[in-house]
C-alpha cells in the first residue's frame, strides 16, 4: 500500500528538487573543471581491457 | 519468433493504461511546470555540450534524449521482462533483448573488424564478472529497474528510483574501489567469439548465436501463449538505430553506469574523500574522467541527456501525477538493490546496456556470461522481493 512519505512531499516535488540539484551540481562541476575538446570514454587510454578503463591483468607489471 | 497482432500485449508494461488515455486526452495531462523546467535544463545541457564538444556533443545529447524518450515511451525495461520470464515463462521480452543485440551486432562487429574507427565493447572473463553480474541481477529485481531502467524511471518521477539512483551511485563508487583487488583474483582476459574468423565470419557466428537465443526465448514464450507484440518490435528497431548512432558518433557502444561512477567519485572528492588515490582512479581512463568535467565523458553526458528525454516524455504524458510514494519496505529494497547494482556494475564491467547488450553485440564472451549470471541473480532477487513484501 502506498503511504505518505515522512517529508510530506509528493514524489513529483522531490523529483523536481532532485533533478534541479543534480543538474546544478553538474553545471557547477562543468564550469569549474577543465573540459575536453572532444568527448572521451575511459576505454580509450592506457592498456584498457574493459569499457571502464580497467587494464588487462596479464599485462600488468608484477609487484617486487 | 511468433508475432502477435498490434492489440495483443506480451509485456507487462503494455497492460498499463496510458495516462493520457486514462484521463481523456493528452492536453489534459501535460505537466507544464515540469515540462518547462526539464526543457530549460535540456537547453542548458545541449548548449554547454555544444560549446565544448561541438556537433559531437550535440549529437550525443540528441541521441541520449531520444533513447530516454524511447525507453520511457515504450517502457522498454530489462528487469521486469526478465522477472516475467522467470515467474511466468514468458520469454518474449528476452527474445526482444537478444533481437536488439543482433541488430546492434550488424553494425558493431563488421565496423570494428574493418578498423575504421568505432570499436566494440570487449571486457575480460574474470571472477569479478561472475560475482558482479550475479549481484547486479539480484539488485535489479529488488530495485525494480536496471541501469537504464533506474535512469528513465527516475526521470519519470518514480519515488522508488529517487532512492535507487543515489544508492546506485554510492554502490558504483564502492565497486570502483574494490574492482582492482577482485580483478586480480583471476582473469582469462578478453575472449572474442569467432576471434580467428574474418569480419564476416565473426558476424555470422555471433548473429547465429543471438538469433538462436531470440528464437529460443520467443518459442518458450509462445508455448505459454505469450507472443512478441509489433509495438515492442518497433521499439526494439528504434532503439537499435539509436545504438548505431551512438556507436558511430562516440566511437563506442552505448554505456550507462560509468557515468554514475563518475558522478559519485566527483561528489566523494568534493566532500574530501581522497578518491583519486584509489587504484581504479589512477588508471588513465578513469583518471582523465575524474579530472575533467562531467560533461566531457560520453556515458555521463548521455545519462544526463537520457534523463531529459525521459523526463520530457513523462511530463507530456502526465506520468508524474500518477506517481505514488512507495511504502518503506519497497524503499529499503530500492536502496539495497541500487547498492548491489552499483557494486555489481563496476565488478562486471557494466549493466544490461554496457555489458549484456554491448558485449553480446560486439561478439564478446563476457556479455553472454553476464546474461547467465544476471539471470541467476534475478532468481535470488525475486525471492528477496517476497521478503520485502512485494
Amino acid at each position: 500500500m502506498p503511504q505518505k512519505n515522512p517529508l510530506a512531499l509528493r514524489p513529483r516535488t522531490l523529483y523536481a528538487l532532485a533533478l534541479l540539484a543534480l543538474f546544478l551540481v553538474a553545471i557547477g562541476d562543468h564550469l569549474t573543471s577543465p573540459v575536453l575538446s572532444s568527448l572521451a570514454a575511459p576505454t580509450e587510454l592506457g592498456n584498457a581491457c574493459a569499457p571502464c578503463g580497467a587494464p588487462c591483468i596479464e599485462k600488468q607489471p608484477t609487484a617486487d | 519468433m511468433p508475432v502477435s497482432s498490434p492489440n495483443s500485449s506480451s509485456s507487462s508494461s503494455l497492460n498499463r493504461p496510458h495516462p493520457a488515455h486514462a484521463t481523456g486526452g493528452l492536453s489534459r495531462v501535460v505537466d507544464r511546470p515540469l515540462l518547462l523546467l526539464i526543457s530549460c535544463l535540456g537547453i542548458v545541457l545541449a548548449g554547454l555540450a555544444g560549446l565544448d564538444t561541438g556537433v559531437t556533443g550535440l549529437a550525443l545529447v540528441g541521441l541520449g534524449m531520444l533513447l530516454g524518450m524511447a525507453f520511457m515511451g515504450f517502457q522498454y525495461g530489462f528487469a521486469s521482462g526478465w522477472r516475467r520470464f522467470l515467474e511466468t515463462g514468458d520469454g518474449s521480452p528476452l527474445s526482444l533483448h537478444f533481437l536488439l543485440a543482433a541488430l546492434c551486432a550488424l553494425m558493431f562487429i563488421p565496423v570494428s573488424a574493418a578498423g575504421i574507427g568505432p570499436s566494440g565493447s570487449l571486457a575480460p572473463v574474470s571472477l569479478s564478472l561472475f560475482i558482479g553480474a550475479f549481484m547486479f541481477g539480484t539488485g535489479m529485481q529488488l530495485a525494480n529497474g536496471c541501469g537504464s531502467g533506474v535512469l528513465f524511471s527516475f526521470a519519470g518521477g518514480s519515488g522508488r528510483m529517487l532512492v535507487a539512483l543515489p544508492f546506485f551511485v554510492i554502490g558504483s563508487v564502492l565497486g570502483s574501489i574494490i574492482l582492482p583487488p577482485v580483478l586480480a583474483l583471476g582473469s582469462l582476459g578478453q575472449v572474442e567469439i569467432g576471434a580467428g574468423l574474418s569480419g564476416f565470419g565473426k558476424l555470422a557466428v555471433n548473429l547465429a548465436l543471438l538469433l538462436s537465443a531470440a528464437a529460443l526465448f520467443g518459442w518458450l514464450g509462445a508455448r505459454r501463449g505469450f507472443y512478441l507484440s509489433r509495438k515492442m518490435l518497433l521499439a526494439t528497431a528504434m532503439i537499435a538505430l539509436l545504438c548505431w548512432g551512438v556507436f558511430w558518433v562516440s566511437q563506442h557502444p552505448w554505456g550507462v553506469t560509468f557515468g554514475f561512477t563518475l558522478w559519485g567519485a566527483k561528489i566523494a572528492s568534493a566532500i574530501g574523500v581522497p578518491i583519486e588515490d584509489f587504484t581504479f582512479w589512477t588508471w588513465p581512463g578513469p583518471q582523465r574522467a575524474l579530472t575533467h568535467s562531467v560533461l566531457s565523458d560520453t556515458s555521463s553526458l548521455m545519462d544526463f541527456a537520457m534523463i531529459i528525454g525521459a523526463g520530457l516524455t513523462a511530463a507530456v504524458t502526465g506520468a508524474f501525477a500518477k506517481s505514488a510514494w512507495p511504502n518503506a519496505r519497497q524503499l529499503q529494497a530500492a536502496a539495497l538493490g541500487g547498492l548491489l547494482m552499483g557494486i555489481g556494475a563496476r565488478l562486471s564491467f557494466g549493466c544490461n546496456i554496457g555489458a549484456f547488450l554491448a558485449g553480446t553485440a560486439s561478439g564478446s564472451l563476457h556479455g553472454w556470461i553476464w546474461f547467465a549470471l544476471a539471470l541467476a541473480g534475478s532468481v535470488l532477487g525475486i525471492r528477496l522481493r517476497a521478503r520485502f513484501g512485494f
